[in-house]
């Protein structure tokens, strides 16, 4: 877990740019919080001492006006409680402490900011060790500006609970006949080695191959935050190479499409019995004893929604009953939680995260050993150690920091900052 | 014979299989019996053979990557078997549950072994919502009979899906290449080795019942029993006709010119209310639980059970859509 911590973390270090010393400080300084409340929301002073941040002012607003609803809920929670109910008490607890999570790293924020202010003025003072001793100081205090900033970030993005769970993949060929079958074994073979680094469990739940050929394969990945790391994987991956079935030696495009759905192991999603239909779609005849066929295929269309998933991967006609529900309980949940998600965010135009599955993701340029993830314009010149699963996260990390940064930009589009739920 | 790279591959395999099964399934018993391969027949000692036949050359040893991908290959002891498996699936139309030798069953896995008759889909859907509705009505121990009971797979089937001290489940046959095997189930699944028995018994024989009957109460009788017609066998797929025990599909006596198929039914019957099954006070529960090959067979089985005093009956339907199963209920 710290390990993952880190993960998400180091990126947005970097993003806390240099130090720009203004000459403007003084005049900043002056300002009140009680002046600039009429007029367009301001930084906090200090913060301009710390450069420049991703904390724009109308989200230090936001934070204000949290500070303020949690004081007063701690001054209710500390004054006349004889009168409240216990239920009232246990909800204004549960306010306080989920508001608690970005209001005190917000108020432990200000005060850096404070400190920042009283070291410039020791900064001008004229004694050298004294000099000495806050240049040192600030540096320390720059640091937890930063930690700060991104514990806030961290409490105020959206935690989608998918993202902490497993995944189910789905790799299917597209275009380009037997190359794009080849490829999808490929990236099966990246995101098998990639599992493998990370240590998390994969399990074929269907697969439709002929050797290393594959037209369609779904596998169920297991392990802790695999979706929030998968989940940038889904779209059409294009490969440009000299195909191993190529006489003449041209270049070919070929495609495969990667589907991620997060696999809801204990999410409440009910599926009625009365509205599944399971068939086995190759009943031959009459059945029973008078045939003895290995044919245990099954599908099961979940009628209201028209879902209809197949398999025919064991040899028993209830494992492969199983494996189609799990199938089919995945895909009603993404169906689900990517409508909730387009209500959420209407307004606005998400590059990904759970994006659209038609759209061009990433290139894989053999010839010019280029990588290409179209949605942040990253170019990565190492196919090798991509296509053996290391490179695979630095694409993963910078994908995430793009993410993590739009969704902080649509939180200052939108008047409603609420407290994480749990 | 000339050393080719070419004869092991999966291609002209996968081309005899096609012929006779059709791509999906071909490239799907290929796959199975790959797997098989793979956990019958281990290639551990193959990867330190040739570890050491390359130092021998003085030679580098295979890099990890390279035993990885050999791993994946299969070992001419491998190709061999899998030849022959195809061969024998194709030219003799041997059955895939007798070349593997087991067969995935409910919770149970069972083994399969010429000439018992191999457990059918179909008998797995019927057991395992007759163990849903056995667990859920949650009565004391059941005494269950399971007649024709073959491999063991309806025994088996329950007492797996069963908890403990819930059922306790006779099976029997009168083949003994039947009991033998069912007897290697139960050892197999030692889940169930408290809650069932196997026993050779002709149930035509004469003194049967009053001899089972003196064992103690009986609750239930289960069976799936031979329900092929005389002219149906006619017709059958050579992979059940020169295969299964004829005795385990077409019922009777050879003077017998029952052309229902439902004359061991009718001794079923016969047996359940000689065992005292049609007595007693009513329960949620069926006494007479009974496979049958369709529509056809579905009045007879019905009228059967009516005359010898289960005076409520049921039709459940398989997966298919076909008549599968007949429940004789005895209410009061």
């Amino acid at each position: 877990m710290n390990a993952l911590r880190a993960l998400r973390t180091r990126p947005m270090r970097a993003l806390v740019r240099d130090v720009r010393l203004s000459g403007l400080l003084n005049t900043g300084m002056t300002q009140s919080y009680a002046t600039t409340a009429q007029s367009k929301p301001a930084l906090p002073p200090g913060s301009e001492l710390a450069g420049k941040s991703n904390l724009t002012a109308k989200i230090h607003e936001k934070l204000k006006i949290m500070q303020y609803k949690h004081n007063k809920i701690m001054e209710q929670m500390t004054g006349d409680i004889s009168g409240m109910e216990r239920e009232d008490m246990a909800r204004l607890a549960k306010e306080q402490s989920s508001m608690g999570m970005i209001v005190v790293p917000y108020e432990h924020l200000l005060k850096l900011y404070s400190e920042l202010i009283e070291l410039e003025q020791m900064m001008s003072a004229d004694d050298p060790d004294l000099r000495r001793l806050a240049r040192e100081e600030r540096q320390e205090v720059l640091e937890n500006v930063v930690t700060a900033e991104n514990d806030i970030i961290n409490a105020l993005l959206p935690k989608d609970s998918a993202e902490s769970a497993g995944a189910i993949l789905e790799i299917r060929a597209g275009t380009g006949g037997d190359e794009a079958s080849i490829f999808c074994g490929d990236l099966l073979h990246m995101y098998e080695k990639y599992a493998q680094l990370r240590k998390w469990k994969l399990e074929t739940m269907s697969m439709d191959s002929e050797g290393d050929k594959i037209k369609e394969i779904v596998l169920k990945v297991s392990g802790r935050g695999v979706f929030g790391v998968l989940m940038f994987e889904s779209g059409v991956h294009r490969v440009q190479r000299v195909p191993a079935t190529e006489t003449q030696g041209r270049v070919h495009t070929s495609t495969a499409t990667v589907a991620v759905l997060p696999h809801a192991a204990n999410v409440n999603i009910v599926i009625k019995e009365s509205d599944l239909r399971i068939d086995v779609f190759r009943a031959s005849g009459k059945g029973g004893q008078h045939v003895n066929t290995t044919d245990s295929a099954v599908r099961i269309t979940h009628i209201p929604t028209g879902i209809s998933v197949e398999n025919q991967q064991e040899r028993s006609q209830i494992q492969n009953r199983e494996r189609a529900m799990q199938v089919l309980r995945a895909r009603m949940y993404e169906r689900e939680r990517s409508r909730l998600d387009l209500e959420r965010r209407a307004s606005r135009n998400k590059l990904i995260g759970s994006g659209d599955r038609s759209e061009k993701c990433r290139t894989y340029n053999y010839a010019q050993n280029r990588v290409t993830d179209h949605r942040i314009n990253f170019s990565m010149f190492n196919i090798e150690g991509m296509m053996n699963g290391t490179a695979l996260q630095i694409v993963i990390d910078q994908l995430r920091i793009q993410h993590d940064l739009d969704e902080l930009a649509s939180m200052d589009n939108f008047d409603d900052i609420s407290p994480p739920n749990q | 014979m000339p050393r080719s790279v070419l004869n092991n591959t999966v291609v002209p395999l996968l081309r005899q299989l096609t012929k006779k099964l059709g791509p999906q399934q071909a490239k799907n018993e290929l796959r199975w019996m790959a797997d098989h391969v793979r956990k019958a027949i281990p290639t551990k000692l193959t990867a330190e053979h040739a570890t050491s036949a390359r130092l021998w050359r003085d030679q580098p040893a295979p890099s990890a990557e390279e035993t990885e991908v050999a791993s994946k290959r299969f070992s001419s002891v491998q190709w061999a078997w899998l030849r022959q498996a195809v061969h024998d699936r194709v030219e003799t139309n041997k059955p895939l549950q007798y070349i593997l030798g087991t067969q995935p069953f409910g919770n149970a896995s069972l083994l399969t072994r010429a000439p018992v008759l191999i457990p059918r889909w179909e008998t797995e859907e019927w057991v395992l919502k007759l163990s849903d509705m056995i667990r859920a009505e949650n009565t004391g121990l059941l005494n269950i009979l399971d007649a024709c009971t073959g491999s063991g797979c309806v025994a088996l089937g329950l007492a797996c899906a069963l908890p403990r001290e819930s059922v306790h489940i006779t099976g029997v046959d009168v083949s003994h290449d039947a009991c033998d095997l069912a007897i290697e189930n139960l050892l197999r699944n030692k889940k169930a080795k408290q809650a069932v028995e196997f026993q050779r018994l002709d149930l035509n024989e004469q003194g049967v019942a009053s001899e089972l009957k003196s064992r103690g109460m009986w609750d239930m009788v289960v069976a799936n029993p031979p329900y092929v017609t005389p002219n149906e066998y006619a017709e059958l797929d050579p992979d059940v006709k020169d295969w299964e025990d004829v005795r385990a599909l077409v019922p009777g006596d050879p003077m017998d010119v029952d052309q229902s198929g439902l004359s061991f039914v009718v001794r079923l019957a016969q047996l359940a209310r000689e065992l005292g099954l049609a007595d007693g006070e009513s329960t949620n529960l069926p006494r007479l639980v009974v496979e049958i090959g369709g529509a056809h067979q579905v009045d007879g089985a019905r009228q059967a059970m009516h005359d010898n005093g289960f005076n409520l009956t049921e039709v459940w339907k398989d997966m298919a859509g076909i008549d599968r199963v007949v429940l004789g209920y005895h209410k009061t």
